[in-house]
């Protein structure tokens, strides 16, 4: 992960002086925002990996120059085979969008459905474990 | 489900052919990479098709004076539409439909880190997509203020009509998709790859995938807010681009602070095909891969920084920084060219279509990037701003880049997707075609645009003495649109063709994904191989061949 | 003759390559210009030199460039049935930090010249020996010479598109305005252009210095009638314009 905090915090450092030369030499408002707001985005998302990184402490198998397959051998982890909730997702926010140029009441169902998707695809695969007995 | 490796189940005889319902609601219901790579792809491509009749509606229009099919009204929403088209429903889907067809198969990954949110990216464009093209519809038509959506002339006052909102709203929505799918490219490079697959054995187009979804998240956001400042004050009355309040320079500035990276983000991915497909016919690995990784970062970190650019002609902006910034800009993106020239210097090289097309884009972004350096002066850019001049620069670059790494990708990668191979000969006078369509039509612009014919002109005198170069350009225009012919018969006789059964057909591939079949199985390997290079199918055919390098 | 001699002698001639672009500079005034004439105003003294430097900058890179990559596609062929490998070099470090500093001093000696020209350009002086007012507006042009009064404008329409006259070789200073969308003030054989910006008052600074009558058009998109919102730039001596002065002091005639 070494290599993604770095990049991340890389941009970060050059955003910043970017962001100061910008604003001695006379810059604007909006670049000065543009360039500091994404220094803060490249700085978070680098801190978050460096971070991480120092909790995990070892070496994973994907930064191993030397690893074998095998190292990563046993469950990936969960795929979902298939879904039929992203559908409705997208449709009720193009919904909700269209409500704000035609009517607030196209709106209004608009955020029901988008609202009852966004929970339907979240909790789509917490299925309570049911063992045996009723 | 946990997903452990998958047994193949292959069962004798044919298998019963799946019904078509059953089919459909396959595909739209797929948490499948590739599916909904393939999904991605096909739809830029039809929007590709779409936006290209509308540029020949245009130089239809323009190759005579006087206006002989369309308005002056719909000759504006028909640029509008083109140029948003052609960036926005075009060439951005694609870079994502490449990502996600084969960068989780080149880092080793069985699919990507959120496949549902990867659906719902493709049906946030799908669907955004289809609201902003429903302008057509409306009674007063489509947004017809130019891609480039400047206040105040997209305001309510002089863009009244509901074509105009449902553009705005449109664009947000599937904007929001590719921040979404920016995020999912992302967290799948830095978490998905496979043992061994560090960041710096990792193939130049995951790298440029990664770096192209860093810009996404830095430049669709203030897109977002300038569009829904814009429609904002369309709808509630809102002041945000008021004139009175300086919102003139400050719709400019969020715009290009975000129309400029997206030029790299539609760059930057096809400049990673470009990079695959290079050294399999050169038989070399990528010259100074490190090297190339260097440019792109510093490219990806200086394309913040040089926004207006775009706005020397408003007398606002400071001049010396953004020139600079622009020239410094452009030696990254030059030492590019001399990777990919050292790529094929002294190998063996051969020309199978994707070469071909690799060749048809080096030429010709080669050409566009020497225009955009006379850009990048502000005394020249005073001389030929806002004219075709810039219209050939950008069609050189972006047309040169996207297009024809676009067709290389498809050319190369069709085994890999489909299991079945290209027809070489068809492809050839697709390329042919194309290469001499594209240039009889955009390369007269540029003198068109030096001798004074502006950009987003529906008409002109005959006095002016445009006629003719508008007349050459309509008919290379044609003959662009002709070279799609070949690659539709293509498409259609290989479908049946046989399949290739191997897990490179081409030879040669470095990446990981030819060392899966073709087309690969659900979760992509049933086994791997070592990974101990940025090599790792090369080495696998080939644990002979060793590289070399002087210091 | 072998491939080995051939390359050699084809070789030697690369170094000459650099120069044929310099053969675009023995055609007649016209053709050097790239499409831009020498002397028409002080925007022209300042931006010729650096376009047809640019260019043959530009030239000078884009042949070596489309060489290299040409070479390899005739010279370097491999035939596909051989086993073989060429030796596969990953890296070359000196002739990467070659074709990195290079171009990085070809744009600094660009940016260089871009600089000080940029300077002359936009300068705002207080020593200009006129003003004129140019207002874009949905679809013409209006310009005023305060110098002959408030009455003294001149508007445009679609139909009949205006006339700015100008003073031959007297730095004018224009004022750019807009009040309803953007506008692009553009006059193509000046090599100059600014944009009229609603909220916005932009000056512009330059001394015309050639007889005649030049298009100018507007280049920002501004709504349906744009390609019509044309106007003629027509640089007369000092006494005509003054004589013009006088004729619009009332009003546009």
């Amino acid at each position: 992960m070494k290599a993604s905090w770095k990049l991340f915090g890389g941009l970060s450092v050059f955003y910043v002086l970017m962001t100061v030369i910008y604003w001695q030499v006379g810059g604007e408002e909006v670049g000065i925002a543009g360039m500091l707001l994404s220094a803060c985005l490249a700085g978070m998302v680098g801190f978050y990996v460096w971070f991480t990184q120092k909790r995990i402490g070892v070496t994973l198998p994907e930064d191993n120059l030397t690893a074998e397959i095998s190292d990563g051998a046993g469950e990936l982890g969960f795929y979902s085979p298939h879904s039929w909730w992203p559908l409705p997702v997208a449709m009720s926010a193009c919904v909700f969008a269209l409500g704000l140029v035609i009517g607030w009441w196209l709106s209004l169902i608009g955020l029901g459905a988008l609202v009852i998707s966004i929970i339907g695809m979240v909790t789509e695969y917490e299925k309570p474990e049911t063992v045996s007995a009723h | 489900m946990t997903t452990y490796a998958e047994k193949p189940t292959m069962t004798a005889g044919r298998p019963a052919p799946t019904p078509k319902g059953r089919s459909f609601v396959k595909w739209i219901t797929s948490t499948d990479h590739k599916t909904i790579g393939y999904l991605y792809l096909m739809t830029s491509f039809a929007w590709f098709l779409i936006g290209g009749v509308l540029a020949l509606a245009l130089r239809a229009e323009l190759a005579r004076p006087g206006m002989q099919f369309v308005s002056n009204e719909q000759y504006n929403q028909i640029f509008t539409m083109h140029g948003t088209i052609m960036l926005l429903m075009f060439a951005t889907p694609l870079f994502v439909g490449f990502a996600n067809v084969i960068m989780p198969l080149q880092i080793g990954a069985a699919d990507v880190a959120f496949p549902r949110l990867n659906m719902l990216s493709y049906w946030l464009y799908f669907f955004g997509s289809i609201m902003a093209f429903g302008g057509f519809l409306s009674p007063g038509g489509a947004a017809s203020f130019g891609w480039t959506v400047y206040a105040p002339l997209s305001n309510a006052q002089y863009s009244p009509g509901i074509g105009s909102d449902l553009w705005l709203i449109g664009l947000a929505i599937s904007g929001v998709g590719t921040i979404l799918g920016g995020v999912n490219f992302i967290t799948t490079i830095f978490t998905m790859r496979a043992p061994g697959m560090t960041m710096f054995r990792m193939s130049i187009f995951s790298w440029n995938v990664l770096l192209t979804a860093i810009l996404v998240l830095l430049a669709f956001p203030p897109l977002a807010a300038a569009l829904l400042g814009l429609e904002a004050d369309r709808l509630y009355g809102t002041h945000l681009f008021d004139p009175a309040n300086g919102g003139v320079m400050l719709f400019q500035h969020l715009f290009w602070f975000f129309g400029h990276p997206e030029v790299y983000i539609l760059a930057l991915p096809f400049f990673g095909i470009a990079t695959e497909i290079l050294p399999v016919f050169s038989r070399k690995p990528i010259f100074g891969y490190l090297g190339l990784i260097a440019a792109t970062i510093a490219i990806s970190a200086l394309s913040v920084s040089v926004w207006a650019h775009h706005m020397f002609a408003s007398g606002q902006v400071l001049l010396p920084f953004f020139s600079f910034m622009t020239f410094l800009i452009g030696v990254p993106t030059g030492v590019k060219f001399f990777n990919w020239i050292g790529t094929m210097w002294r190998g063996h090289v051969t020309f199978e279509t994707p070469m071909l097309w690799v060749m048809g884009f080096l030429i010709t972004f080669l050409f566009g990037g020497l225009t955009g350096i006379i850009l990048a002066s502000p005394p020249l850019d005073f001389a030929v701003s806002a004219s075709y001049f810039v219209v050939a620069h950008f069609h050189y670059v972006l047309f040169g880049t996207v297009v024809f790494a676009m067709f290389g990708g498809f050319y190369f990668w069709w085994p890999k997707m489909t299991g079945r191979m290209l027809n070489e000969t068809l492809g050839k006078i697709h390329f042919w075609t194309l290469f001499f369509g594209f240039h009889l039509t955009f390369l007269i612009q540029h003198w068109l645009g030096i001798k004074g014919f502006p950009r987003r002109y529906a008409d002109y005198l005959p006095t002016d003495g445009f006629t003719f170069m508008n007349t050459v350009s309509t008919i290379g225009s044609f003959l662009l649109a002709l070279s799609m012919i070949p690659f539709a018969i293509n498409i259609w006789i290989t479908r049946k063709a046989p399949l290739v059964g191997v897990d490179d057909p081409w030879g040669y591939g470095s990446s990981l994904e030819w060392a899966t079949s073709c087309p690969p199985p659900r979760h992509n390997f049933l086994s791997m191989p070592r990974i101990s290079s940025e090599r790792p199918a090369f080495d696998l055919h080939y644990p002979h061949v060793k590289t070399e390098g002087h210091n | 003759m072998s491939r080995r001699n051939r390359l050699t002698r084809l070789s030697r001639l690369k170094p000459l390559l650099p120069l044929a672009p310099l053969a675009l500079l023995t055609g007649c005034s016209k053709v050097s210009g790239l499409g831009f004439e020498e002397g028409v105003t002080s925007v022209n003294d300042q931006s010729l030199s650096l376009w047809q430097g640019a260019w043959i900058a530009a030239g000078v890179v884009g042949v070596f460039t489309l060489i290299l990559i040409v070479w390899p596609a005739i010279f370097h062929r491999g035939k596909k049935d051989d086993p073989s490998f060429p030796k596969q070099t990953q890296y070359n470090v000196p002739v990467e930090v070659a074709y990195t500093v290079i171009p990085f001093i070809i744009v600094a000696v660009l940016f260089y010249y871009t600089a000080q020209k940029q300077t002359i350009i936009t300068e705002k002086t207080t020593t200009y020996a006129h003003e004129i007012t140019v207002e874009g507006i949905q679809w013409s042009w209006q310009f005023g010479y305060p110098e002959a009064g408030p009455k003294a404008v001149v508007t445009g329409t679609p139909e009949q598109t205006p006339t700015l006259v100008v003073p031959l070789g007297e730095r004018v200073r224009y004022t750019l305005t807009a009040n309803d969308v953007v506008h692009g003030f553009w006059i193509p054989a000046f090599m100059i252009q600014m944009q009229n910006l609603p909220g916005v008052t932009n000056y512009l600074e330059f001394t015309a210095n050639k007889l005649g009558e030049f298009p100018g058009r507007c280049n920002i998109l501004c709504g349906r009638n744009h390609s019509q919102m044309l106007f003629t730039v027509k640089v007369v001596t000092p006494a005509e314009y003054d004589a013009y002065l006088e004729t619009i002091k009332g009003g546009q005639a």
